[in-house]
C-alpha cells in the first residue's frame, strides 16, 4: 500500500500494528506456557503465566488508546478505518485469549497436590496443539493481510469443536468410572473449554482479517461442531 | 428504471474478482432517477474536461461528487443547469436527461431549466439588495402574486433555510450585511424560493467556519425530503456525512459511483481508496 | 533559539546599516516629491481664493457680464455652462453606459470590444481643442453660425469616453459569480444586467458620470470654436452662449481690472464646483467598496 501524504498517519498505523504484533506474540506464548504448565503440572510456570497476563491487558489498553486517538485525529476512512477497527477488535480477542490462558494457569495452581491420573491429559494435549496452530496461523494471516489463510483458520475451527466434543464425553466417562477423578476432571474440562474458546477467538480474529481485507463481513454460517451444550448424559445406563 | 439501467449502474464500478464472496450490489437499484447522464463529454475549447460520464442522480437523495481539483466535478455540476452556456467556447456532448427530457438540447428554454435546477456557489453571492428582495426577486420574475402572498413565500423560504429567526427583524437590511454563513443560507433560501426540483451545491461550505458548515449540512439533510441534491465538495467528511450516493471523479472520468457508505468503508477502485484515505501522491 | 533572545545583527551589521540609510534617503526623496506637488496645488488654490473672494457678491450670480468699466456679474456664463454641461452629459452618458455595457457584458472578449476600447482610450486622451475643431467643421460650418447646441455636442463627445471607460471597468469588477448566481435563478440576461450587475456597479458608474461632469465643466477649448461666447443673457440653443471657462479666458486676457477681477471670481467658482464633484465622487466610490 502506498504511503499517506501525511506521514504521521502512517506512523500512527504502524505503531498500532506493532503493538498488536507484540500482543499476538505474547498471547501465543502465554497460551503455550499455560498448557505446558497444565500438562507438566508446573505450578511456578503457571504463576508466571498469571503475571504475564497483565502485560497483555496493558497492551490492549494501549492499542485501544492509540486506536481512539487515531480515529479522533485522523478521521480514517475505508482501509484505514478498517485497519483501526480491526486492531480494536483483534486486541479485544487477544485480551480475552490472555484471560483464558490465565484461567488455565490458575486451575493448574488450584490442582497442586491433587490426585492426577496422567493419562487423562492426553486428549487436552491434542486439542491444545490444534488451537495453538490456529492461533499462530490467524496471527500470520493478520500480519500478511492474507484473507485466504484467515478463511482456512475459520473453516478449521470445526475440528477443535469436534475434538472438544469427544474430550467432553471422555472426561465424563472417567468421572463416572471413578468418583475420585471428578475434581481433577472437572478442572480439566474447564481447561478444555477454555482452549476451545481460545479457538473461537482465533476464528473471530479470522473474521476480522477477512473484513479488514474485503470491507464486508464474512457472512457464511460457520460449521458449528461444539454440541456439548446440547448433549444429554444418560446416567441411568 | 429498466434492467439495462440497473446493469449499467452496476457496471460503473466493477467488483474485483477476488471479492467473489461479497454480494453484488446494484447501486441505487429501485430508486427513481431524477437526472440520467449518458456518455457526457465536455469541452473547454479543444480540451476535453469530461471523458464520457455515465451516472444517475436519484430523486430526493443527496449525491456527492468528490475528487481532486480539476477532476471535472464542478464542470459536471455546471452542465446540469447549463451554466457553461454563459461562456463562449464551452460545450457538452452526450445526453443529460432531466425527467426524461434532454437538457443539452439547443431548443431548451434555459431560464426555465434553471428555475427547475437551482444552484448555490462556493462563495456566498447575495445580490446587492435587501434580504427580502434577495428572495422576492426570483419569485416576482416568474409569478405575479400579491404582496401578502410574496411575504409568505419569502418567510417560508427563509424558514426552510433556517435563517428566519436570525433575520426576521431586519428584512430590509442589505443581504451583504449578513455573516458568511448567513449569506450562504440566504442564497439557499433564494434558490428554494423559486421552487426548483434539483439543487446543485458547488462547494457550499468551503468559505465557512465549522459552525456555519454544520448548519448548512443540517439544512441539506432536511432539504432532501423535497429536493434532489447534488453537492460538490473537497471535504470528504462532508460528503460522507451528507450524501446517500458518492461519485469519485478523477481526470475527467467517473472512477467509482456507489452508496456513500460503501465508497467510504470499502471502495472497489484502488484510486478511490487512495484518494479518500489521503494517499494520492 | 528562544523567541526572547535578542536578534544578533553583528554578522550582518554593515549591510543592515546600509539598508537603513538607503531607506532613509528614498523616503526623504518621496516625501519631498509629494510636498513639491502639494505645494503648487496649495499655491494655486490660495491664489484663487485670495484673488477671487474679493469679487464675490450677490451681483456675480444675478447680473450678466458687463461691458468694460461697468458693474456686472457672471450669471449668463454660469447658466450657459450649466445648460451646455447638462445637455452634454444627458447625451453622452446613455451612449457611454450602453457602449460600456456591451463591452463588459456581451462582447467581453471579442474583437469589436478590443477595437472600441482602443479607440475610446485615444478619445479619452485626445486634446479637447481637436474635438472643438471637429465640431466646428461638422456642425458650426454646416449650420452657418456658432451655437450652444454645437458646444453641448462637443462636451458630449468628451463625456462619452470617460463614461465608457468607467462603466466597463466597474462592470468588469462585478464578480462573475454574482452573474452566475442570478442566471442560476433562471433570470434572463437582460434582467441580470439591469437588476444585478448595474446595481452592484452603481456607485462606480455614478462616480464616472460625476467625473465626466467635472471634466467637461472646466473645458474651454471645445467651446471656443462652437458656443463661442455671448456678452448677454441668452437661453437660445441656436445662438452663441456664454460659459464660465470662455468668459474667464476672455476677461483674464483683457486689460480691464474689473474684468480681471470677474475672471478670478469665475475661476474660484469653477474650481469649487469641480472640487465638490470630485469629493462627491470620492465619497460614493468609498461607499461602494464596503
Amino acid at each position: 500500500m502506498t504511503d499517506h501524504i501525511v506521514s504521521a498517519f502512517d506512523a500512527d498505523l504502524k505503531e498500532l500494528g506493532d503493538k498488536l504484533a507484540e500482543m499476538g506474540g505474547l498471547c501465543e506464548k502465554l497460551v503455550a506456557e499455560s498448557i505446558d504448565a497444565l500438562l507438566r503440572r508446573d505450578t511456578p510456570l503457571a504463576k508466571r503465566v498469571i503475571e504475564w497476563d497483565r502485560s497483555i491487558d496493558r497492551l490492549q489498553a494501549e492499542v485501544e488508546e492509540n486506536a481512539i486517538r487515531t480515529i479522533a485525529r485522523r478521521a480514517p476512512v475505508a482501509i484505514d478505518l478498517r485497519e483501526v477497527v480491526a486492531a480494536l477488535r483483534i486486541a479485544n480477542d487477544l485480551e480475552r485469549i490472555g484471560d483464558l490462558a490465565k484461567n488455565i494457569a490458575k486451575r493448574v495452581v488450584a490442582l497442586e497436590g491433587q490426585f492426577q491420573p496422567p493419562k487423562l491429559a492426553g486428549g487436552v494435549a491434542h486439542i491444545s496443539d490444534l488451537t495453538l496452530a490456529q492461533l499462530k496461523d490467524v496471527l500470520d494471516a493478520y500480519t500478511r493481510r492474507d484473507e485466504t489463510k484467515a478463511v482456512e483458520v475459520w473453516n478449521r475451527d470445526g475440528e477443535i469443536d469436534a475434538l472438544y466434543n469427544s474430550l467432553f464425553r471422555e472426561l465424563l466417562t472417567y468421572m463416572m468410572e471413578d468418583p475420585r477423578n471428578i475434581g481433577f476432571c472437572a478442572h480439566l474440562l474447564f481447561c478444555a473449554k477454555n482452549i476451545e474458546r481460545i479457538g473461537d477467538h482465533a476464528t473471530n480474529v479470522a473474521e476480522t482479517v477477512y473484513y479488514l481485507v474485503h470491507g464486508v463481513p464474512l457472512t457464511d454460517e460457520r460449521p458449528k461442531a461444539d454440541l456439548t451444550s446440547a448433549t444429554a448424559i444418560d446416567f441411568g445406563r | 428504471m429498466t434492467s439495462t439501467d440497473v446493469a449499467r449502474a452496476a457496471m460503473i464500478a466493477p467488483v474485483p474478482a477476488r471479492s467473489a464472496a461479497q454480494p453484488k450490489v446494484h447501486v441505487g437499484a429501485g430508486q427513481a432517477e431524477k437526472i440520467t447522464i449518458r456518455d457526457l463529454k465536455f469541452f473547454y475549447g479543444d480540451s476535453l474536461a469530461l471523458k464520457g460520464i455515465d451516472l444517475p442522480i436519484y430523486e430526493r437523495k443527496v449525491t456527492a461528487f468528490i475528487g481532486p481539483s480539476g477532476c471535472g466535478k464542478s464542470t459536471l455540476l455546471r452542465v446540469l443547469n447549463r451554466m457553461y452556456d454563459l461562456y463562449p467556447k464551452q460545450r457538452a456532448e452526450g445526453e443529460v436527461l432531466l425527467d426524461g427530457i434532454d437538457i443539452l438540447s439547443p431548443k431548451l428554454d434555459l431560464n426555465l431549466l434553471r428555475s427547475r435546477v437551482g444552484m448555490v456557489f462556493q462563495k456566498p453571492t447575495p445580490f446587492p439588495m435587501s434580504i427580502y428582495d434577495n428572495i422576492a426577486f426570483g419569485v416576482r420574475l416568474y409569478e405575479t402574486i400579491s404582496k401578502s402572498e410574496l411575504d409568505g413565500r419569502v418567510e417560508a423560504a427563509l424558514r426552510r433555510a433556517a435563517l428566519w429567526n436570525e433575520v426576521k427583524d431586519k428584512l430590509d437590511a442589505s443581504g451583504l450585511s449578513l455573516s458568511g454563513g448567513q449569506q450562504q443560507r440566504l442564497c439557499i433560501a433564494r434558490s428554494i424560493a423559486v421552487r426548483p426540483e434539483v439543487i446543485l451545491l458547488d462547494e457550499p461550505c468551503s468559505a465557512l467556519d465549522p459552525i456555519s458548515t454544520a448548519k448548512i449540512e443540517e439544512l441539506i439533510d432536511e432539504l432532501k425530503a423535497d429536493y434532489t441534491i447534488a453537492i460538490v465538495t473537497h471535504n470528504m467528511q462532508q460528503a460522507s456525512r451528507t450524501s446517500e450516493y458518492t461519485a469519485f471523479m478523477y481526470l475527467g472520468e467517473l472512477v467509482e459511483f456507489g452508496e456513500t457508505e460503501q465508497i467510504f468503508m470499502s471502495p472497489h477502485d484502488r484510486r478511490t481508496q487512495d484518494y479518500i484515505t489521503g494517499r494520492f501522491g | 533559539m528562544s523567541l526572547m533572545a535578542p536578534i544578533d545583527h553583528s554578522a550582518s551589521r554593515p549591510r543592515y546599516m546600509r539598508r537603513r540609510r538607503l531607506n532613509f534617503v528614498m523616503m526623504s526623496l518621496s516625501l519631498a516629491a509629494a510636498a513639491f506637488g502639494l505645494l503648487w496645488l496649495l499655491a494655486i488654490l490660495s491664489t484663487l481664493v485670495f484673488k477671487g473672494v474679493g469679487g464675490l457678491s450677490l451681483d456675480v450670480f444675478t447680473q450678466s457680464t458687463p461691458p468694460p468699466g461697468s458693474q456686472g456679474g457672471l450669471l449668463n456664463a454660469i447658466v450657459g455652462s450649466a445648460i451646455m454641461t447638462a445637455i452634454g452629459v444627458a447625451v453622452g452618458t446613455p451612449i457611454g453606459i450602453l457602449a460600456g455595457t456591451y463591452m463588459a457584458e456581451y462582447g467581453r472578449h471579442n474583437r469589436l470590444t478590443t477595437t472600441v476600447r482602443f479607440i475610446n482610450d485615444i478619445l479619452l486622451s485626445a486634446p479637447s481643442i481637436v474635438i472643438g475643431l471637429f465640431v466646428y467643421e461638422v456642425v458650426v460650418i454646416q449650420m452657418g453660425n456658432f451655437s450652444a447646441l454645437a458646444g453641448a455636442l462637443a462636451l458630449a463627445i468628451l463625456v462619452v469616453p470617460v463614461v465608457v471607460r468607467t462603466t466597463e471597468d466597474m462592470l468588469n469588477l462585478v464578480p462573475n459569480q454574482l452573474r452566475e448566481a442570478a442566471s442560476a435563478l433562471g433570470l434572463p440576461r437582460a434582467v441580470v444586467i439591469q437588476r444585478i450587475a448595474y446595481r452592484a456597479a452603481r456607485a462606480g458608474m455614478i462616480t464616472g458620470v460625476l467625473l465626466a461632469i467635472a471634466r467637461v465643466s472646466g473645458e474651454t477649448a471645445p467651446l471656443l470654436f462652437t458656443a463661442l461666447n455671448n456678452q448677454f443673457w441668452s437661453s437660445d440653443l441656436n445662438a452663441p452662449m456664454a460659459s464660465l471657462p470662455v468668459v474667464i479666458f476672455q476677461f483674464a486676457l483683457s486689460p480691464y481690472t474689473d474684468w480681471q477681477q470677474l475672471a478670478w471670481t469665475g475661476a474660484l467658482l469653477i474650481t469649487l464646483a469641480v472640487l465638490t464633484l470630485s469629493i462627491a465622487a470620492r465619497i460614493l466610490a468609498a461607499g461602494s467598496r464596503k
